[in-house]
């Protein structure tokens, strides 16, 4: 598989997964800030731009944190590299450049995704927001579903699947930081007995209610934490999300477990045990840093994924062993 | 009869259909029987069915405005076009004829000249032509084979005598097309198909995959082809990629390829992979910065070395643009008495070159008389169809032709053939001409079939798409 192709796969599968955690944050600030106090609209609405990272580009465009200027911001707006349309629109012109490497039927619900978004406006989104982001989610879905089960589940696949687990686990991740931080902030301890409506929007922003309900009878913040960080059976859970970006990177190397190919899957190996072998007391002593430091770790992994197989330069089958193969050949004839 | 054939005129023009109104050609008989039947709501049914599943299978043709590519269907025509077979015996014997005559010139203009030291062609004409590379002097393409992929436009007269209009031997696009109507045609006609004994294109694929593995330039047991394509920005990437798909070779860019010790490879996750044959798609002038257009950026450098030592295969090979000049076509006829001693199949329609003195006092003279093509344009651009053009873009042609006589070549305005068309509801008699393609690899394989153009507008001449044409399914008969 050509490189190229392998890249565009890649973040083709990133840019839709980003789109839709973008989709889940906003949306479920938005059921959330319907019970938060108006006074608290700046602190319901500024977090969401610490997560997508754009704090910058965000203030040059727009004056207040509240409910429109972040969800204009975070949806349509041109200035935004990770708006969701822009996702999206990156998302679809990755799948364009390798149309030929993937099936029609994912492309045609990529093209459809990207022209219902694209036509939208905002005054439709502030009418009714829930069905906007509904339609993000479950485009995402279908596509992910398309996926699978119209396109031949070898190489382009599994390079699918890592750009879609790694950008999941990076946002979920995000979600954690910023929310754990302004809940728990806000509420003065983490062992504050957490009823809150906040921590049931932060669990329903990953869809992960109701599998919590169903593991656990109590809402509590260490438990909250826990389970988007380790619950192995939770497909948003971080650590989940790694073990899934782990194995598609082994079938593409075809390496055994413990004989890591590169730099990608040793890097994602010690990330997995790590989450594995890890005490939750151990994280929640400074979660942020804890999640901080994931974060640059899943970057590493990301570089180090586009060292191994999109970069021939750095590849140890790369341009060094032209000079090889080239004797080889003049040898034989 | 209440048909959709009713208030069908032929206007004196040669219809494929018909020999009289209601009177249709022997091979065509079926099929009228069949349309007669048809009721508008009927055929509009098929319409959709067809439409449906080209949308479908993303068979569009792009369109870029400002920010935003559109894509766009290239308008499908229902009513396909028959070739008995002994009309297809004579055209198959005349493309082999002039393709294998092609070939050999390419390869005396490359090397010996004789052609031109014997006075049968000019020797400035040839020199003088965009299309020469002088680089190619004394190069041998693998298997001595220049014009692998060659689409040849035909058109009809009056009388219905073939007549080439132009040989398109520089990678010419569109066989997509023929494959993708005859699916559409299938599904909007199933019945038809059945005992009409339509032969089969659907193999053109795995013939030009053969054709291209055997000019490969090593005995490879497995050689490695690519289809190099200039991009998703191309109006013919859908081709591109749809031709890579069929053939399962990779659809390579220019920087996906990297060449190394006169060897060229593909970066692939595994490392680099050496290639052997290159299908591009891509002008000559683009394809490789250090020999030709140092600006160019979807091409690869060192690729005209690792072609020139003979360690990669080209298809078509670079410089063949010579034999697609224009100004050189009115001389493909002498080229096939000059190489093969034998007298050309097909005729070439009438052409005078405004370089030439004569010709150009003529041309000049009858300018609303006469269509004048640029010797190097293709797609229906830089052209003047003069009966349909205005006295002011007549003077200002006949400037551009004073300004750079060799530039321009001049043709009668041909009554082209009509075949029905379905427009506004009913059938209509639309100019149509006809492109079969021929791949010229150790043998010479002709698919029984090819790409038949409609003008759709009411008395247009002009078939390309972008221009406002269509096209058929082609449908070359056992019998």
């Amino acid at each position: 598989m050509l490189s190229r192709v392998a890249e565009s796969l890649f973040w083709m599968a990133r840019y839709l997964e980003r789109a839709e955690d973008v989709a889940r944050i906003i949306a479920v600030n938005f059921q959330a800030s319907l019970d938060a106090p108006s006074a608290s609209q700046e602190l319901t609405w500024e977090p969401m731009i610490t997560i997508t990272g754009d704090r910058d580009l965000f203030t040059a465009a727009f004056a207040r944190y509240d409910a429109e200027s972040v969800t204009s911001f975070l949806t349509l707006h041109p200035g935004n590299p990770n708006a969701i349309a822009s996702c999206i629109s990156r998302a679809r012109e990755n799948a364009r450049a390798v149309r030929e490497q993937i099936s029609r039927e994912m492309w045609e619900q990529l093209n459809r995704l990207y022209h219902s978004i694209v036509n939208a406006d905002l005054a439709t989104i502030a009418r009714n927001p829930y069905d906007f982001f509904s339609e993000v989610r479950n485009g995402s879905h279908l596509f992910q579903g398309i996926t699978d089960a119209t396109m031949a589940h070898t190489e382009g696949w599994e390079f699918i699947q890592t750009g879609k687990f790694l950008e999941r686990a990076d946002q979920t991740a995000r979600i954690l930081d910023v929310k754990y931080n302004a809940l728990v902030s806000n509420m003065g301890g983490e062992t504050a007995p957490l009823a809150s409506l906040q921590w049931i929007a932060l669990l329903k922003s990953c869809s992960a209610f109701e599998p919590y309900r169903r593991a656990h009878s109590q809402l509590q913040a260490w438990r909250v934490v826990d389970f988007l960080l380790f619950d192995r059976t939770f497909p948003r859970s971080v650590a989940f999300c790694l073990d899934q970006t782990r194995d598609a990177l082994r079938r593409i190397s075809d390496s055994p477990l413990d004989r890591p190919a590169n730099t990608a899957e040793r890097l994602l190996g010690r990330l997995c045990a790590e989450l594995t072998y890890l005490d939750i007391r151990e994280a929640l002593a400074d979660l942020h840093m804890f999640l901080d430091d994931m974060q640059h770790k899943l970057n590493h992994v990301g570089d180090a994924i586009a060292q191994s197989y999109f970069d021939v330069n750095t590849m140890p089958a790369g341009v060094a062993a032209i000079s090889r193969y080239v004797q080889a050949q003049q040898q034989q004839q | 009869m209440g048909s959709l054939f009713n208030d069908y005129t032929l206007d004196g023009f040669f219809d494929e259909m018909f020999a009289a109104p209601g009177k249709p050609h022997p091979h065509y008989e079926r099929l009228y029987r069949r349309l007669s039947e048809l009721s508008r709501a009927d055929f509009d049914d098929r319409i959709q069915l067809a439409d449906i599943s080209f949308l479908y299978q993303g068979i569009t043709f792009t369109v870029y405005s400002a920010q935003e590519g559109i894509e766009r269907i290239f308008p499908f025509d229902l009513v396909p076009r028959i070739i008995p077979q002994a009309e297809w015996q004579m055209l198959d014997r005349g493309l082999r004829q002039r393709v294998t005559a092609l070939n050999m010139f390419l390869h005396d203009v490359y090397h010996e000249q004789r052609i031109l030291h014997d006075g049968v062609i000019p020797l400035d004409l040839v020199l003088s032509s965009q299309g020469f590379s002088p680089l190619m002097m004394g190069v041998d393409p693998p298997g001595d084979v220049y014009i692998h992929i060659s689409g040849t436009d035909l058109v009809r007269d009056e009388q219905g005598h073939y007549l080439v209009l132009e040989d398109n031997g520089r990678s010419p696009s569109g066989v997509s097309y023929v494959l993708e109507n005859r699916t559409a045609m299938k599904r909007a006609f199933p019945r038809l198909f059945e005992r009409s004994g339509v032969l089969p294109v659907e193999h053109y694929p795995q013939a030009l995959l053969e054709t291209l593995r055997n000019v490969a330039p090593r005995r490879a047991d497995q050689p490695t082809v690519v289809l190099l394509t200039p991009g998703v920005y191309n109006s013919a990437y859908f081709e591109h990629s749809f031709l890579a798909r069929q053939m399962g070779i990779e659809l390579v860019e220019g920087r996906d390829l990297v060449t190394s010790e006169n060897r060229v490879f593909m970066r692939t996750i595994r490392g680099l992979q050496p290639v052997d044959v290159i299908y591009r798609r891509i002008d000559d002038n683009f394809l490789d910065p250090l020999s030709f257009r140092s600006d160019s950026m979807l091409g690869c450098p060192g690729l005209f070395n690792a072609y020139r030592a003979g360690n990669v295969t080209l298809a078509n090979a670079i410089g063949t643009g010579v034999a697609d000049d224009k100004a050189i076509y009115p001389f493909v006829p002498a080229m096939i008495r000059y190489y093969l001693s034998e007298e050309p199949i097909l005729n070439n329609v009438p052409t005078y070159r405004a370089d030439n003195p004569v010709d150009r006092a003529y041309i000049l003279e009858h300018l609303n008389q006469l269509v004048v093509k640029s010797v190097n344009e293709s797609g229906g651009y830089g052209m003047l169809v003069g009966p349909h053009s205005t006295a002011e873009e007549c003077t200002a042609f006949a400037e551009k032709i004073r300004a750079n006589p060799r530039n321009f070549i001049a043709q009668p305005t041909l009554a082209l053939s009509r075949h029905p068309a379905f427009v506004d509801g009913h059938f209509e008699g639309r100019h149509i001409d006809f492109r079969p393609y021929i791949l010229q690899g150790r043998d010479i394989t002709i698919i029984p079939g090819g790409l038949t153009r409609v003008a759709l507008r009411k008395g247009s001449l002009v078939v390309n798409s972008s221009q406002g044409g269509g096209s058929k399914d082609t449908w070359v008969l056992e019998e």
